[in-house]
């Protein structure tokens, strides 16, 4: 009797430890889920304030693989052979690896280089002119380009509304069947402004996470903050204006800027890039006319036209170009090559997404 | 902890709801007034692709129309007693903003709802969809973008959109394409221009009188003939057939603005 008495007792004992060891594992691992949320929205600890309307458009784990579809489904575009991934390709940091000028449907040109993706949650400004001011109305752009989709917004959102799959995500990710074009464009926004590249070596470096940069590296830093950083300024690499670099004649100029401020004296002027994993993204500026840094630092050296719009700071004495040496250049390349992000173009939250046979 | 917590919830919100449909009973019966937009060509009623050039500009140039289309939003009423009834707007477009589309009748009349009682004196509209809705992103109802009155390359709402054709206009298919948007304005670009116009029209003592059994009519008509020829000049088909940025419309802008008049009131 007595020993089934103490059996019993052992029992509760353990049965309670092991509830209570249970219910800590259980607060543990809902704490451990919170600090890695892989859908949360988390600021790096060197880069400014979000510019996107989060409290519009909450990202949920849905409403991001949604998202995620539709930038690597074709059904956006008029013939269905063309997707967001085609020219913003991962491995890249989402620029595009293959075309100067970006082709569309029909093998389309377009008239400038595909921009990368990356850091969306933190741009005012998007576009080489700048003529798009929020996220969200981004992707109308591509949508609507004669050269890129060649579609319209409306046909988009029958098609989706056509497809029972897709109709299911939509309910899935907004708690309605029904798609609309806010909810597509919610959908792809919730997307990209996942899209953060904080993890370069230069990151680490700056946040003293224990990377160091070699001495080369670091004449580089040096150089790029004295000749490069009042335009590719801040931890993003832009100080989010536009400006004449320097590329053509007054002959030449492209309307750049212009188009969007119906003002001459921004002809020529374009939206500073981040130079973020920009050994990635070639080729180089709005018109992929450089092949490799070289080429740009070439440019930044020696190569500088001037014209009525060209920015000051890129005079050495009065005359045109920063006169860097060849050392300098390769130092600053160097550097540059600091800023690409291997987890970011690995990061499996980003790949083509497995689609089921519809 | 978390029962107790439930129980204040559900009893401070019967009391709040109580609180509630005894205001509405006591002091306010709300009711409902409608503005029409009647648009017309000076003294002929417009019509869509009339198989002739049916209508002329003040200069007498013939012309046709095959879209007329424009938002109006942040509509506010004005009371005898000095105060407002504002239309609310919602972030996401999907209330306050309406779209008059000359195609589609059933747009023609905007119905506010749950105006309080009173003697209305005057109302106040935007003409366009101005910066603050821009920064709050993907938009829906009548700022829905499959509308298509969206400049995707400069992006913003096309406020106003008129297309049709005239013999004289030198573009191709003689066509004429006015569409007036365009608000953004920056430090450093002097040529970026608001093109958002808010107009006031008063209702010149025939006030519309708002309760529960009323619902007055305000008859509001746009004439395109002054959007063509108003404070900021005649607009030639022959030499301006086609407006399609910001500064190029702001002087169409302008006339939009004095184009529409209140004519009368069905009380
Ligand atoms: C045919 C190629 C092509 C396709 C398809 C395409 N893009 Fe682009 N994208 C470009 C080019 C080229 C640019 C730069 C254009 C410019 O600035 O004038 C660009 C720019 C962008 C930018 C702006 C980046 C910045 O820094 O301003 C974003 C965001 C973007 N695209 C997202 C998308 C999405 C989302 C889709 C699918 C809905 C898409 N793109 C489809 C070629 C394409
Ligand atoms: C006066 C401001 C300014 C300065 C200084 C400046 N840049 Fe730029 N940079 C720009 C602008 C503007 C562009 C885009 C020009 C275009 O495409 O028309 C650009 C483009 C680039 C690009 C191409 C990025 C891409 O994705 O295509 C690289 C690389 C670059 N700059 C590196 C540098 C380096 C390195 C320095 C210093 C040696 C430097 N820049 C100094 C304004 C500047």
């Amino acid at each position: 009797m007595t020993c089934q008495k103490a059996s019993h007792l052992t029992f509760y004992l353990t049965m309670r430890v092991i509830l209570v060891v249970w219910l800590a594992l259980l607060i543990l691992s809902c704490k451990e889920q919170e600090v890695s949320n892989p859908y949360q929205f988390v600021i790096p600890d060197n880069f400014p304030e979000s510019k996107y309307s989060f409290q519009n458009n909450p990202i949920t784990k849905e409403g991001f693989e949604l998202g995620r579809m539709l930038f690597y489904d074709p059904i956006l575009s008029r013939d269905e052979t063309v997707s967001c991934s085609s020219c913003h390709q991962q491995h890249v940091a989402f620029a595009d690896p293959l075309h100067v000028l970006s082709i569309g449907v029909d093998e389309r040109v377009g008239t400038r280089n595909a921009l990368p993706i990356q850091n969306m949650a933190f741009q005012q400004f998007f576009f080489w002119d700048g003529g798009v001011n929020h996220l969200d109305f981004v992707p109308i752009n591509a949508i609507t380009n004669p050269v890129e989709f060649d579609e319209s917004v409306g046909d988009i959102v029958d098609k989706l509304n056509a497809s029972s799959f897709y109709k299911n995500q939509f309910n899935k990710a907004f708690g309605e069947k029904e798609v609309t074009s806010q909810k597509v464009l919610h959908a792809l926004s919730q997307f990209m402004v996942l899209m953060i590249s904080a993890n370069s070596r230069y990151d680490k470096y700056i946040r003293n996470e224990g990377e160091l940069l070699s001495t080369q590296e670091q004449r580089g830093l040096l150089l790029f903050k004295q000749n490069c950083a009042n335009c590719h300024s801040t931890d993003l690499f832009t100080n989010g204006d536009f400006l004449n670099n320097g590329l053509d004649t007054d002959e030449n100029l492209d309307e750049g800027r212009a188009r969007i401020t119906e003002f001459n004296g921004d002809k020529g002027k374009f939206k500073v890039p981040s130079l973020r994993n920009v050994a990635l993204t070639d080729p180089y500026m709005h018109d992929g006319r450089f092949n490799t840094l070289k080429q740009v630092l070439q440019h930044y050296s020696n190569g500088i036209k001037t014209s009525s719009t060209v920015d000051n700071s890129l005079f050495t004495n009065n005359s045109p170009g920063l006169s860097l040496t060849e050392d300098e250049q390769n130092d600053i390349i160097a550097f540059l090559q600091t800023l690409t992000d291997e987890s970011f173009i690995k990061d499996k939250r980003f790949s083509a997404p497995l689609m089921p046979k519809q | 902890m978390k029962n107790i917590l439930i129980a204040i919830t559900i009893l401070f919100s019967a009391f709040v709801f109580i609180q509630c449909t005894e205001d509405e009973v006591t002091s306010t019966e709300n009711g409902t007034l409608k503005l029409e937009f009647d648009n017309v060509v000076g003294t002929s009623n417009l019509q869509l692709n009339t198989s002739n050039f049916a209508f002329e500009n003040a200069l007498g140039e013939d012309f046709k129309v095959t879209w007329l289309s424009y938002y109006i939003s942040e509509v506010r009423l004005k009371k005898e007693d000095g105060t407002y009834f504002v239309d609310p707007v919602a972030f996401d477009g999907s209330k306050g903003f309406y779209l008059i589309d000359e195609a589609d009748a059933e747009s023609h009349v905007i119905e506010l709802k749950d105006v309080p009682p009173g003697n209305y004196t005057e109302v106040t509209f935007k003409i366009g969809v101005d910066a603050s809705q821009m920064t709050q992103g993907a938009q829906t109802g009548p700022l829905d973008l499959s509308i298509g009155l969206f400049w995707s390359w400069n992006s913003g709402y096309i406020f106003f959109a008129m297309e049709g054709a005239s013999p004289v206009s030198t573009a191709e298919g003689n066509a004429l394409v006015y569409h007036v948007g365009g608000y953004k304005t920056l430090d450093g670009s002097p040529n970026l221009v608001n093109n958002i116009k808010e107009i006031t029209l008063t209702f010149n003592g025939d006030n519309p009188i708002v309760n529960a059994d009323e619902d007055p009519q305000v008859h509001i008509i746009m004439d395109l003939k002054k959007f063509f020829n108003g404070p900021a000049g005649n607009i030639s088909f022959a030499s301006n057939s086609m407006r399609h940025s910001p500064a190029s419309c702001v002087d169409v802008a302008q006339n939009m603005a004095a184009a529409f008049n209140v004519d009368h009131i069905h009380q």
